[in-house]
Formats: structure tokens, C-alpha cells, sequence
């Protein structure tokens, strides 16, 4: 009976030399340690302990989940500032009273871009602001025209069509906001900012005048609005709230 | 008769390894090379995070593109590598089942790398789906998932053709990543790119995929290997063979959870994230566990822990795992996670993953298995060391700096009253830092390349002595002259 384990001997061959050079060539298999038993060495309770930690701190975590497979609660606590703290935390930094009348009002002027442009300069069917002396001129004149539309020629003697009047729910910040803009960009540079209170003149006003509703003309505008606005001037670099506009005590 | 036992043993294992040598060394080899562009692009994409202007006139190399294709090379030309190469070997070794289709490895291998190539110059040319570790173009996912398989295909087998009896914790981690990639890969492709899904569902998803990858692929393989190497190399049981299978299960049970957490504040339900948190937070547990476990086992032998190539790499890359679960702790806990949610730090604990822990056990695998394959020595103990400390401190570097700086960040971006610039700007040094550490990277990757490639040529030392670090060849059990070719001729 022939042993399964050994070789196929053959004349020509030395078994064991040529073994020994086979295992020689795998010497690093061959090196190899063997490894039969998993061990049973005791467990640390620190891992337990460490493992507890960790789990604590994941149930933290669940914890702000609220209802799990709750599809309907999207907002997590803690992620939305429903009102600004007082102290430091105080919401958005203060900003120079010109930077903030002109952002702004650059957000309202975007219902203007669609006839004066986004430079100002109009052209074609409608007026230039760029350079406008009404624009540039009394405010209580530039005022009467954005709130009730203008018909007739503009300050160059030109005739365009029919302005629609811009009043209708327009509150005298938004107001404030655009005459300034229009009256600080597109090359012209007055450097001055028309205050809410001073808007808020212009809207009563306007609503004084004697044929509300109508778009003034040049006539009405030279004999009836022909000076600025009242209301206390408000330096350029004051600093106010960039979102309410009011003037911030520092 | 024991020692024909033995020498049958020893000729079995050789001849797998013999069976899966060119596949091995392609995963390993292409791997390294990947790693190499990876760093590159890692140096340039890190290098626009300080000094915007670098390179920034090419339109190819903008940080959208270089960052990405940067992760992309990393996560899928190196990383998915190098897990390929683990894979094969180690179910083959732990089956004991010589490799029968190594053909289909090889050639997969290559169209793998045809289509990372096309993917990442995809990204560059400006083609990147813009999701976190799915940038490559949408027509390599498919071809991605079919070549997988026919790369894992066979080690499925081998597991089911094992002798039966003991199934050792390695083939439970293979196995679980050989299943869970497919699964995820496959279902977060489709429901990202395949159905006409909410853009808001796509991005949890991504996030899922990006948390599995990590969690899914590289943690049970990384693992998986250790509890092979450690316990091989030193010559002892693994210290507490239960705890390592409680580990296992729990990564089972927890990983799948994870991902979400990135997607807090986002309106999506609210539960979410803070699951997603919750079991990131947990995955601390099996990764300490298999931490401490391996650490417990190799403490009993530091000598030779600090001799071998393979246990200097696997150790430390279980250090680096420790770590790694602190950072998933400390990352998700919700007062934290507000801070560095949008913040460098996400990157660093992707770094100390892939890098830190990862590619320090897959490195400690190829100094193992690459002498077994190739049947000879690694050259020169003088490239491991270098490789090693460079990789050590700089990966080291990168882990710890981009944390606290993503912390520091965070505290920046919190305080409303100041400008966002404030925030990004206190990144400025742990961004430099990051550079030069990607620089070290590379020079110590140059040194590994060099080395595997030279063994790839058979080019390594025939002898029958490994190549420890030690400089006391006058005390070396053998002699002084180990480095003597002393095998003899070769027989085939």
C-alpha cells in the first residue's frame, strides 16, 4: 500500500535535496508561524466602561432627534435663530447709514431695471437717470415722481410715454432707499442720504396733492414741489442697521 | 510525519500564493502609483486652499476639479486597490484555496484602471457629478460594479469551497465588505444618478455612500487584515477571540446607520442626521474594540512589533484606528457637530481613515504578502524606514491639524457679528501645514514605489532571511551577513 503523503519517486531525482530547495525557495511561507487558537485572554472592564462612554454620548445625539421616523419635523433645534440675542451675539454688524440706504435700495430699483436699465441710462422709449436734474434736484420733485408717475417732458424737455406710478405700497424706508440709490449710482454722486423720515413726508405729501392719483407733469411739479423735503440730514457715515436702517448707538 | 504535515502545509500555502502572484502585485503595484497621483493632486488642491492663485489659470486644474479628482484617485485608484489585493489574498490564504481564475483578476484589474483613468480625467476636463466621493462621470459607475465582481467573484467562491470547520474573523470582515460594496455602491448610483430623484435626496444619499465607503469597504477590510497580520507575525492567538467576534458584529449592526449626520440643519426629517450621528458615534465601539484588541495581542511582543515591516505599519495603523474612533466621537457629538460641520475637519477624518488607518494596514499587508508572491526579500530595510516615518508624522500631521483647524474654523464661522473671511482666513496655517505634509507624503510614497516596483521586476533579494529593521546584524540569528544569496539555485 502506497503512503498518499509521499511523492511519485523517480530514478533522476534526489526527493530530499529538491524538497529542501522547494521550501527554501517559499522560505518566507515556510517561516510562517501558525496560528491555531483564538485566545481566551480576560476582558478589561475599562473597555466596557470606555464602551459605555461612548454609547452615552451616542445617545446624546439620538437624543436631539426627537420622533424617530418622524417625517415631518425638518428643522433641527438649534440650527435657526428665531430672534438675535442681545449682548455680542447681536445680529448683523453695523454698517456706514450710505453702504446700507444703497443696498437697499439697489433691491428696490430692480422693478425699475425693466424701463430705466441697470445702468440708469433708459434709452430708447424711456428716460435717462443718469445725470437727471430732477433726479439730482429737490427731493420732494424726485419724490413726487416715483410715487405718482410722470406724464408730459421729463427735466430735458423730451417727451416719453406715460410713467406708472411706483407709490402703491411703498413704505417710506423702501422710498428712502431707492431715491437714494438712484440718487448715488450710475455716475451721479450726491453723497447724500434721503432719510426715512424725509420719505415719509413725501408720502403725505403726496397723498395732499389735489388730483391724487394722476401722474404729475412738469407744471405741477415746478409750482407745487419745487424744494427738498423736510427732515433732519442724516450724516453719510453714521452707522445704522443694515436691515431696519434706524441709526445704531455705539 | 508531522514534519511532512508541515512541508505539505507550506507547499499548499505557496502554491497559492503563487496562483494570485500577478494579480496581487498589479492591485498592489497600480495602487501605488495611484497613491502617487492622489498626493500630487493633493499637494496642488491643497496648495489653492492658502494661495488661491496657484496654478489657477488653467481651467483644468481649478480646486473644483483638482480636489476632486485628488479624492477620486485616492478612494478608488488606490484605496479600492489595495483592498482588492487584501481581499484575494488573505480569502485564498484563509480558504485554502489556490486562486483558479487569475486571468479575470488581472484583466479586470486593468479595465479598472481604464476606467478610474477616464473618470478622474473626466473630473479634470470639468465632467465631476460634483458629490463628494462619486465625482467621476456617471457612465464609470456600471463598469465599476461589473469589474468588481469579477475581481471579488472568485474569493466568494474560495469562502464557500473553504475546508470546513473554523471560520477565522477575517473571512466574517472579507466577506461582509465583499457584500456590503456591491450593495451600496450599486444602490446609491442608482438612486443618485439612475432615477429622477430630489436633488435633496440625492445628497443624503451621497453622504450615506460616503460614510459606507469608509465604514463599509476600508474599515472591515483594514480590520479584517490586521486580525490576519498580527496575530501571523508574532507568532500568538489574537487576545480575546470573542471580543474580536462582538466587534464584528456590532460594525455589522452599526455601520449601515451611518452618513447622515452630514446633512444636519438641512431639511430633510429631522431624525435623520442625528441617527446618523448616533451610530457614527457608535462605530467607536467596534473599531476600539478591534483597536484594542490587536494592540492587547501585539503589546506582548513589542521586539519584534518594532522589527518587522509588516507590524511597525499594522500597529501603528491600529493606533491610527483608535484615533479614528475618537474622531468619530468627538466629531458627532451635536454641540460639535455645528462647529465643523462645514469645516476642514471632514477632510481630515477622511484622511485619518483612508490614510491613517487604512493605507498604514495595507501597507503593513504588502510588506507581508509581496515577499510570499515574489518569493523574495525586500531590498532595503532603509526605503521601509523612511517610507514609514515620513508617512507617520505627516499623516499624523494631517490628522490632528485639520481637526483642530476645522474646530477653529468652526468657532469663526459661528460668531455672526464677524465677516465669513474672519473664519476662512483662520484656516490659512492649517492649510500650509496640510501642503507640506502632502509634500512629505509623496517623497515618502516615491520610496515605497521604487521599492514595490523593483520587487514586482523580481528584482528583491533571493535569501532565505527577512528583511527586519534592526541594525544589529552582529546579533542577527543569521549572522552577519543576511543579505547573501543563499537559496541556491531555483526549482520550479
Amino acid at each position: 500500500m502506497q503512503d498518499p503523503h509521499k511523492p511519485d519517486l523517480d530514478d533522476s531525482l534526489n526527493v530530499t535535496q529538491s524538497h529542501e530547495r522547494l521550501l527554501r525557495d517559499a522560505a518566507a511561507v515556510a517561516r510562517e508561524k501558525r496560528v491555531n487558537d483564538g485566545g481566551r485572554e480576560p476582558v478589561s472592564n475599562w473597555i466596557f466602561v470606555t464602551g459605555g462612554v461612548v454609547a452615552i454620548a451616542a445617545g446624546l445625539a439620538l437624543g436631539q432627534a426627537g420622533g424617530l421616523f418622524d417625517y415631518d419635523a425638518t428643522v433641527a433645534p438649534g440650527y435657526v435663530r428665531r430672534s438675535l440675542d442681545s449682548g455680542e451675539d447681536s445680529g448683523p454688524p453695523p454698517v456706514d447709514a450710505l453702504k446700507a440706504y444703497m443696498a437697499k435700495g439697489e433691491k428696490i430699483y430692480s422693478k425699475c431695471v425693466g424701463c430705466h436699465g441697470p445702468d440708469g441710462k433708459g434709452g430708447g422709449a424711456y428716460p435717462s437717470l443718469a445725470g437727471s436734474e430732477w433726479a439730482m434736484g429737490p427731493t420732494e420733485r424726485f419724490s413726487m415722481v416715483i410715487l405718482n408717475g410722470l406724464t408730459g417732458p421729463t427735466s430735458t424737455g423730451k417727451e416719453f410715454g406715460v410713467m406708472p406710478a411706483q407709490g402703491v405700497g411703498m413704505s417710506p424706508t423702501d422710498l428712502a432707499a431707492v431715491m437714494t440709490y438712484v440718487r448715488n449710482s450710475f455716475g451721479n454722486e450726491k453723497g447724500e442720504v434721503v432719510t426715512q423720515e424725509m420719505a415719509a413726508h413725501a408720502i403725505e405729501i403726496s397723498e395732499k396733492r389735489a388730483q391724487v392719483g394722476t401722474p404729475v407733469n412738469k407744471g405741477e411739479l415746478d409750482s407745487d414741489h419745487l424744494q427738498d423735503l423736510e427732515g433732519a440730514a442724516l450724516d453719510p457715515t453714521t452707522k445704522v442697521d443694515p436691515v431696519s436702517l434706524a441709526p445704531v448707538e455705539e | 510525519m508531522a514534519s511532512l504535515e508541515n512541508d505539505q502545509d507550506t507547499i499548499l500555502r505557496s502554491s497559492i500564493d503563487r496562483s494570485l502572484r500577478h494579480p496581487v502585485m498589479f492591485f498592489f503595484t497600480s495602487g501605488a502609483a495611484w497613491l502617487a497621483v492622489a498626493i500630487l493632486l493633493g499637494i496642488v488642491s491643497s496648495a489653492k486652499v492658502h494661495s488661491p492663485d496657484f496654478l489657477s489659470h488653467c481651467p483644468w486644474l481649478t480646486y473644483g476639479r483638482v480636489f476632486a479628482a485628488h479624492e477620486s484617485a485616492l478612494v478608488y485608484g488606490w484605496g479600492c486597490q489595495a483592498a482588492f489585493g487584501m481581499i484575494i489574498w488573505l480569502m485564498a490564504r484563509l480558504s485554502r484555496q489556490a486562486c483558479r481564475n487569475a486571468g479575470i483578476i488581472l484583466t479586470a484589474g486593468h479595465l479598472w484602471n481604464l476606467v478610474i483613468s477616464l473618470g478622474v480625467i473626466g473630473i479634470l476636463a470639468g465632467g465631476g457629478s460634483g458629490m463628494p466621493w462619486m465625482e467621476m462621470p456617471t457612465f464609470t459607475w456600471f463598469p465599476m460594479l461589473l469589474i468588481y465582481i469579477a475581481i471579488v467573484i472568485g474569493s466568494m467562491v474560495q469562502f464557500k469551497l473553504r475546508p470546513s470547520g473554523h471560520t477565522y474573523v477575517s473571512q466574517w470582515y472579507l466577506m461582509a465588505a465583499l457584500i456590503w460594496f456591491p450593495w451600496f455602491f450599486a444602490s446609491s448610483n442608482l438612486l443618485v444618478r439612475g432615477f429622477d430623484g430630489s436633488p435633496l435626496g440625492a445628497t443624503g444619499v451621497n453622504a450615506w455612500f460616503h460614510s459606507a465607503m469608509l465604514l463599509m469597504l476600508f474599515a472591515p477590510v483594514g480590520i479584517g487584515m490586521a486580525y490576519y497580520l498580527v496575530p501571523k507575525v508574532l507568532g500568538r492567538p489574537v487576545y480575546n477571540y470573542s471580543l474580536s467576534l462582538i466587534g464584528f458584529w456590532a460594525l455589522a449592526i452599526i455601520a449601515p446607520w451611518a452618513g447622515l449626520q452630514k446633512l444636519a440643519g438641512v431639511p430633510v426629517p429631522n431624525f435623520l442626521p442625528y441617527l446618523g450621528a448616533f451610530a457614527t458615534i457608535l462605530f467607536a465601539i467596534p473599531a476600539a474594540v478591534a483597536g484594542i484588541n490587536l494592540l492587547k495581542t501585539a503589546v506582548g511582543d513589542l521586539d519584534t512589533v518594532n522589527k518587522s515591516p509588516t507590524l511597525r505599519f499594522t500597529v501603528w495603523g491600529l493606533v491610527f484606528l483608535m484615533v479614528f474612533a475618537f474622531a468619530s466621537v468627538m466629531l458627532n457629538l451635536p454641540s460639535v457637530l455645528k462647529l465643523t460641520q462645514f469645516t476642514i475637519s471632514g477632510y481630515g477624518y477622511d484622511v485619518l481613515g483612508i490614510y491613517g488607518f487604512f493605507s498604514f494596514i495595507a501597507f503593513g499587508a504588502i510588506y507581508f504578502i509581496v515577499p510570499r508572491v515574489t518569493r523574495r526579500e525586500w531590498l532595503s530595510r532603509r526605503l521601509i524606514t523612511s517610507h514609514f516615518f515620513l508617512s507617520l508624522y505627516a499623516v499624523g500631521g494631517i490628522a490632528v491639524i485639520t481637526l483642530f483647524g476645522g474646530l477653529m474654523q468652526g468657532v469663526g464661522a459661528e460668531n455672526l457679528t464677524a465677516a465669513w473671511e474672519d473664519a476662512a482666513s483662520r484656516v490659512q496655517p492649517y492649510a500650509v501645514f496640510t501642503t507640506v505634509a502632502w509634500c512629505f507624503l509623496l517623497v515618502s510614497n516615491l520610496f515605497f514605489f521604487l521599492h514595490l516596483t523593483l520587487m514586482w521586476l523580481r528584482l528583491g533579494r533571493r535569501s532565505s532571511h527577512p528583511t527586519l529593521l534592526t541594525h544589529e546584524h552582529a546579533t542577527s540569528p543569521h549572522g552577519p551577513e543576511g543579505d547573501i544569496d543563499n537559496a541556491g539555485p531555483a526549482v520550479h
